[in-house]
């Protein structure tokens, strides 16, 4: 069967040459998964990698050619490898029991399909707990056209969370004790601070409301103890790109993390983000950004001193961090930034704001009010009362912030550590839209649902190897309404077709391929169900997805597209695109 | 939003500082005051359309400029016939970098202001009083501001060489590269 298909494909390179064929160039890739070491510096361990590293190469392609990726199993385990945020045929996409079955020890598997897009992405293997153990690599698509942004340099700056343990003695020890990697309890004495500072009373009612919801104020990261890496290297081994002073500089941010969140920054630098998750969009001036487990971003910056400068990636739990640096010449480093206090969640991010939280009354930031005052949980400026998160003890430098994808006194609202701008969703605009926009045909709800006493993380109280599937029709539009019940941000990942994040802009609303959802808050993505198959839709957290986060997406009617009948047919999929898709 | 008021009135008085001429030579050069004779960068001045030697069409794009460098010569007088072919707002700017970084704070505050969307200029708002006699208009004779479709010109007499772009001043367009270089005969040896 695969011989066919690359015989086909053979084939069909030796027309291309030979006739003005609208068949672009066809290239031949090689990938291999290995065991490799990893080391950090803090520490050195067994991981899993591609072509004998982690991470894996920088696999790049040309929007409009056919790849062949041949990928060889050297471990002694089942592998995969999943190609992220690429729009491509169910069979290619690479999840184990949804796509394929997976590639055995020793094997090669051979992927075939075409490049319909062009951006930054990401591939990692979709089995078991290799990901989070070292098997993902970045991809970089060049688009068919010139690019709409001018710049002279280019670099992939993929960020990871390399932990010592093993991905799956993480899971085993999370399922044995939930906390058993939180570092940042709240202790006695904390508590005796609350007392102090809020009365006993309430001290002791807002502690009994977090142990109904099976949760502490410092749940942010259920991993902690990792070490923060760039491109592989940690702080100490310190990434380096080259510039020369007054260059427009790309860099490719692609979050690579098991589970963590990074707040990004380089200090002395206006960051210009163009593309979100592989798309362009309308160019946005930002100090500061926080990037979502799986998603990318890409932003151009222009450092005109010459100097060395630091790109500062903070995860969102402040429990790790790591410096990169972009300098004129090699062997500097970057300054390091002091590290932010820890940020604390608040009832609002129990989905407990029922509403009197005015968020008009915000950011006076002189308010001594009572009402919902547990925002001053013993840290920051202690008269800091009602919802005031720019008491929240980072500072007056920091910018008082207000996001509609966070809960109204969240205690996960970002603001720039310098001062200045923090992107939101909300400033996320297509530059040009990839569908056209409709009206949805169809609403979905998605609750996301836990047990974190148990470690189970579920959609709609049913975790995935007690679920049916979610059917759609080929030709709906969806509009997914996720509803987080937990005190956790789940970065939802759908395959094969592209979620269109609703931020109320229309025809600019942005096409991603992951959209964060915030404790306590609701969001809505729409997708434009053009993609017959069965496909995976998860939390791209991996241990929320291995516990069960999960759900098979399967996609009924509409025109049969394997990659067999794509190589036989390449033109029918590219009408019908051009039908629905506007470019 | 009381925060956002706060810095855009931070803005606010400094761009009315640049609107009045009080400010620095680099920033009051910011393509408000016609470009020169403040005291500031001497990036040449409107010229007589009778002198012109050639005509130079510019095509604005989401988010580039075709060409992105303009061969010229000292003294020389050029017709600039400018296309806004994309589907937002852009603006060809003659100055220099400095120049450039001081009028993308004019147009953060015409974009705060809802002056300026990502699409459409609202030119009604362009004349609202600043409060102190001073507009947001957008009429200096060193550039334009067009919406998707328009097309204007410039006739252009260049000063002795110097380093002298032309650039969309739209927030976050020159910044990702939205930005073209004039050169003169030393520079164009020199490439």
């Amino acid at each position: 069967m695969r011989d066919r298909v690359s015989r086909i494909a053979a084939g069909l390179i030796v027309l291309a040459g030979m006739v003005a064929s609208p068949l672009a160039a066809a290239a031949t890739y090689q990938l291999t998964v290995d065991r490799v070491t990893i080391d950090t510096g803090d520490f050195t361990r067994s991981g899993v990698g591609f072509n004998g590293a982690s991470p894996g190469p920088v696999l790049r392609f040309q929007e409009g050619e056919e790849v062949t990726i041949s990928v060889t199993n050297n471990l002694s385990e089942s592998t995969s490898v999943h190609w992220h945020g690429l729009i491509l045929p169910p069979d290619q996409d690479g999840v184990p029991g949804i796509s394929f079955d997976g590639i055995a020890p020793g094997e090669t598997f051979t992927y075939r399909f075409p490049i319909v897009q062009a951006g930054t992405y990401w591939f990692h293997s979709h089995s078991g707990f290799q990901e989070p153990d070292g098997a993902y690599g970045a991809i970089v698509i060049e688009p068919e056209g010139r690019e709409p942004f001018r710049y002279d340099r280019e670099y992939v700056i993929q960020l990871a969370d390399a932990h010592p343990h093993s991905g799956s003695r993480i899971f085993r020890n999370l399922k044995m004790m939930p906390d058993y990697y939180n570092r940042q309890q709240r202790t006695l004495l904390d508590f005796l601070e609350d007392a102090e500072t809020k009365g006993l009373g309430a001290a002791l009612a807002d502690r009994g409301a977090w142990g109904e919801m099976r949760m502490m104020p410092t749940d942010i990261e259920d991993l902690q103890g990792f070490t923060a890496l760039i491109n592989g290297h940690s702080t100490e081994q310190n990434w380096t790109g080259l510039f020369a002073p007054g260059e427009r500089v790309r860099l490719r941010f692609i979050n690579s993390s098991a589970m963590t969140y990074f707040d990004v920054r380089i200090p002395g630098l206006e960051m210009t983000v163009v593309q979100a998750d592989g798309n362009n969009v309308q160019p946005v001036v930002v100090d500061e950004f926080r990037i979502a487990v799986a998603e990318t971003y890409d932003v151009i910056v222009q450092p005109k001193e010459d100097r060395a400068y630091t790109i500062f990636a903070e995860s969102m739990g402040r429990s790790g961090a790591v410096r990169a640096t972009l300098s004129p010449r090699e062997n500097e480093t970057g300054a390091m930034p002091d590290r932010r206090e820890a940020p604390i969640l608040t009832m609002a991010d129990m989905g407990m704001a029922h509403g009197d939280m005015d968020h008009a009354a915000m950011g006076d930031g002189s308010t001594d009010s009572g009402g919902m005052d547990h925002a001053a949980m013993g840290h920051g400026t202690p008269s800091g009362g009602a919802m005031d998160h720019a008491a929240m003890g980072h500072g007056a430098m920091q910018t008082p912030a207000s996001d509609p994808f966070y809960a109204p006194g969240s205690g996960l609202l970002p603001g720039a550590a310098e001062g200045g701008k923090f992107l939101s969703y909300a400033d996320l605009k297509a530059l040009s839209s990839l569908y056209e926009d409709r009206e949805a045909t169809r609403e979905i709800e998605i609750r996301l649902t836990g047990n974190m006493e148990r470690y189970i993380w579920s959609i709609n109280d049913v975790k995935y190897s007690d679920s049916e599937p979610i059917v759609l029709q080929y030709g709906e539009r969806i509009r997914f309404k996720f509803v987080n019940e937990t005190m956790m941000a789940h970065p939802m990942h759908l395959h094969g077709m592209w979620s269109i994040l609703d931020t109320g802009q229309g025809k600019w609303d942005p096409a991603k391929h992951v959209v964060s959802v915030a404790p306590g808050t609701t969001l809505y993505m729409e997708t434009e169900v053009d993609a017959p198959g069965e496909w995976a839709f998860h939390c791209h957290l991996s241990y929320h997805m291995d516990a069960g986060m999960f759900r098979k997406v399967v996609v009924e009617g509409g025109p049969a597209a394997s990659a067999t009948e794509l190589a036989e047919h390449p033109e029918v999929r590219q009408e019908e695109n051009q039908g629905e898709r506007l470019r | 939003m009381f925060d956002c008021n706060s810095i855009a009135k931070s803005i606010l008085s400094a761009a009315m500082l640049a609107f009045a001429g009080f400010a620095s030579p680099a920033l009051a050069a910011g393509s408000h005051d016609g470009g020169h004779g403040h005291g500031g960068a001497d990036i040449g001045e409107p010229g007589d359309p009778a002198k012109v030697s050639r005509t130079v069409e510019v095509t604005m794009e989401d988010i580039y400029f075709e060409p992105e460098t303009i061969d010229v010569k000292p003294g020389e007088t050029i017709r600039f016939v400018i296309v806004n072919a994309g589907d937002f707002v852009h603006e060809f700017n003659i100055g220099t970098p400095e120049m450039h970084t001081a009028h993308r704070e004019e147009m953060m505050m015409m974009m705060d202001h809802g002056v300026l969307e990502a699409d459409r200029i609202n030119r009604d708002k362009m004349k609202m009083d600043m409060g102190n006699g001073q507009t947001m208009e957008h009429d200096d004779p060193n550039s334009v501001l067009l919406e998707p479709g328009e097309t204007a010109e410039i006739v252009w007499t260049f000063p002795a060489a110097r380093k002298l772009e032309f650039a969309c001043n739209v927030p976050g367009h020159y910044e990702s590269g939205m930005a073209g270089d004039f050169t003169f005969p030393a520079q164009q040896s020199s490439r």
